[in-house]
């Protein structure tokens, strides 16, 4: 299967769109995460205020999802 | 169902000899959830507690203490004893008990405590045993030190080099060598030099006398004696706790519903001649409250319901049929819903399972779930765990039905070989299904997509829709939620209109629910934008200035973060397809191969794999999500909670059987 050069950075594109967006989740979770830990272990009512925080920066990674979606589409 | 039971505000107030009664009416009926009686005036103090109460504290006390030094707490008694034969026997069983347990226990105590004693004195003197020395010449000499310990290596010729007049004792170990030294005292200082350049660490010299050998077999001989005593103890303490052990757990339990029942009078409020117990009851069970109390006390007994006040918040019992029950476990993760508010266990029961299965769909893999789930319910010990057991096995069902009916494929092998790739393993080389995917999960990524976007607009304006109820009576606040529902209303018309035709979702949406607006599209900076669309998102926007005020268009993008966090099903379904697929590629040709040690070797890393992280990491990660998806999306647009459980007056007897 012959890609042109254009589906192939779309390609590129899709992953670094997919990876970045994985990583930037990561690094904010992981602090968030362990803090929500740290605060459940205290007080296990901050169990669901953690998992909201836990929860916003996902939303990068959601959008990363999408976009490599739009752009495998482009293809 | 979406409301807690309705409660009414009782007060039950009757003559002071009608107490006992009453509260022994009210703990058999456990409908009535008592508020503390916390503001004595002069005619009303707080009660005094029912006689006989102090009698039952203290024999509960000598019981527990029992159960303790018996080590009963684990003890299920096979049989359940008559209330009325503990009545019968209680005191002499404790007077006898005590006299017995507490001797014996102690005696037991002290036998285990020489025998550490003796214990510890053979090892402090074990590594003396190769000097043949007796203990006390270790010590108390005018001119020579004696140095005890154990060295890395053999010290001696770095000794007789530095040291004048020594004798040395070494007795050489698995990776050290215990030393004894004897120097004179004037040397001392350079003989521990030069014994900690080798490692040096002490061993004290025990207090005692005599030949180390000799030692160790008086102590070992007074062990065994000992031990022989402590079989003995053992033995009697093991005939009391058969004898008994049924006995005191079951007297412990009746003792301790007396002693709860006695204590009552202490949160309600009493006068000379009177008592008053206000609570909580149920609506429904009003009546039949009102008749028990009437018939047990002869008419002695008055129940008032009262108007509850506005500021006084009802307890919370949630009010749901069986299959929904277990459900309430995710609410009390979170918090009790306040009595006004709308209870969302329904919605969990509804959306948590078809999020579940749309995201695993698979039919081995629910399957497996399902007999998990049922594992969880019929062993496990505590409740929730069994509730747990519960979802697990309906989360299953639904993964098995998506897997059998939309996705067609079981531990991550379709049933047919895919029309795009039709080399793939399939389950029609062993056995023909007939039974072809509604949905493929790596080819019509967009049609799950499309679909998991719909669900959140569902789930979301469900949600925003419950937030109008909870506010009704705040009509600006009610208004707000409305406004949300326009805005979601417009963001979820321009998506399907951009997706157009290119799923059948989008295509059943436009025809349908969208099919009366006109189609009419503007460009803004080059991207199609729906007229209706823009005009809901602008109708919203502007209610929302209106009501909620400026500060709250920060908050408008989040509305759509939202509805594409939804797209999160569509991911874990397509990321879980592709997790197993990439297992199964990997591993099909090694099992396939001609090699058989390989075969089987691969077979046994395919079926770890597929154990480990698809069905046990898979439906962790995924049974998070689907939770996450009520918690945060849903639960942030109408929920509050905080509020108070309803706890009746009751007790649960278990080992104990009520006689009357």
């Amino acid at each position: 299967m012959a890609l042109d050069i254009g589906s192939g950075l779309a390609l590129i594109g899709a992953g670094l769109a997919m990876g970045i967006a994985g990583l930037g989740t990561g690094i904010a979770q992981s602090q968030t995460g362990a803090a929500a830990v740290g605060a459940t272990a205290e007080d296990p009512k901050m169990f669901i205020r953690g998992i909201i925080l836990m929860a916003i920066p996902e939303t990068v990674v959601i959008l990363g999802f999408v976009v490599a979606f739009l752009l495998l589409g482009k293809v | 169902m979406l409301r807690p039971e309705k409660m009414t505000r009782t007060v039950i107030v009757g003559s002071i000899e009608g107490v006992d009664a009453t509260v022994e009416c009210l703990y058999d009926l456990g409908v009535l959830h008592l508020i503390d009686f916390t503001r004595p005036d002069e005619e009303f103090q707080l009660g005094q507690p029912l006689a006989g109460a102090s009698d039952a504290s203290q024999r509960l006390l000598k019981l527990r203490s029992m159960i303790r030094s018996l080590e009963l707490e684990e003890h299920e008694p096979a049989a359940k004893v008559p209330e009325a034969e503990i009545d019968n026997i209680i005191e002499q069983a404790l007077v006898t008990l005590d006299l017995n347990t507490t001797k014996k226990v102690e005696a037991k105590l002290k036998i285990q405590s020489m025998i550490r004693e003796r214990e510890s004195e053979i090892s402090a003197v074990t590594p003396f045993i190769p000097f043949g020395i007796p203990i006390e010449y270790y010590s108390g000499y005018d001119n020579i030190t004696a140095i005890t310990g154990t060295c890395s290596d053999d010290p001696e010729a770095d000794l007789s080099s530095k040291v004048g007049d020594f004798e040395l004792f070494t007795e050489k170990l698995k990776s050290e060598v215990t030393v004894a030294l004897f120097v004179k005292t004037g040397d001392r200082a350079e003989a521990a030099r030069i014994l900690s350049q080798h490692g040096y660490q002490e061993l004290k010299v025990p207090k005692m006398e005599g030949s180390p050998n000799v030692i160790v077999e008086r102590n070992t001989k007074d062990i065994a004696g000992l031990q022989k005593n402590l079989d003995r103890a053992e033995k009697d303490i093991e005939a009391i706790r058969k004898k008994f052990a049924d006995f005191i757990i079951a007297s412990e339990e009746d003792l301790s519903i007396e002693v709860l029942k006695a204590e009552t009078p202490l949160r309600i409020a009493e006068s000379a001649n009177s008592f008053v117990i206000d609570g909580w009851v149920p609506e429904s069970i009003m009546a039949k409250m009102r008749e028990r109390l009437d018939n047990e006390s002869c008419g002695r007994v008055y129940v008032e319901s009262l108007e509850s006040q506005k500021e006084e918040e009802p307890p919370v019992k949630l009010k749901h049929s069986r299959a929904v029950r277990p459900y309430e476990l995710f609410i009390n993760l979170v918090s009790t819903p306040k009595y006004t508010e709308i209870d969302p266990t329904i919605v969990l029961f509804v959306t948590f399972p078809i999020f579940f299965g749309f995201m695993m769909g698979d039919l081995g893999l629910g399957a497996g779930l399902v007999a998990m789930g049922l594992f969880l319910r019929f062993t496990s010990k505590s409740a929730s765990m069994r509730r747990l057991g519960i979802i697990v096995v309906v989360a299953g069902s639904m993964s098995a039905l998506f897997g059998l009916f939309v996705y067609c494929e079981a531990f991550g092998v379709p049933f047919h070989p895919p029309a795009e790739n039709p080399t793939e393993h399939a389950w029609s080389s062993l056995v023909n299904i007939p039974l072809h995917p509604i949905i493929d999960k790596l080819v019509d990524v967009k049609e799950l997509l499309a679909i998991s976007l719909a669900a959140g607009w569902m789930h979301l304006t469900i949600g925003l829709g419950f937030g109008m109820a909870n506010n009704w009576e705040h009509k600006k606040h009610a208004l707000g939620k409305l406004a949300w529902i326009l805005l979601l209303f417009g963001i979820f018309e321009e998506i399907m209109s951009v997706a157009g035709n290119s799923t059948v979702t989008s295509k059943l949406f436009n025809q349908t629910l969208f099919s009366p607006l006109p189609s009419t599209i503007v460009l803004i900076i080059g991207v199609k934008v729906s007229v209706p669309a823009l005009v809901f998102a602008l109708v919203g926007i502007a209610a929302l200035l209106v009501t909620e005020g400026a500060v709250v268009l920060t908050e408008v993008l989040s509305i759509f973060a939202n509805l594409v966090s939804y797209a999160r099903l569509a991911a874990l379904a397509v990321g879980h397809g592709a997790m197993g697929l990439a297992f199964n590629t990997m591993l099909f040709p090694v099992i396939l191969g001609d090699n058989i040690a390989l075969s089987i070797l691969g077979a046994l890393a395919l079926g770890a794999s597929v154990v480990f992280f698809i069905f046990l990491l898979g439906s962790l990660s995924i049974g998070i999500q689907a939770i996450r998806l009520n918690y945060v999306e849903f639960f942030l647009k109408f929920f509050e909670g905080g509020g108070t459980d309803f706890s009746p007056l009751r007790y649960s007897r278990k080992y104990s059987v009520e006689t009357t």
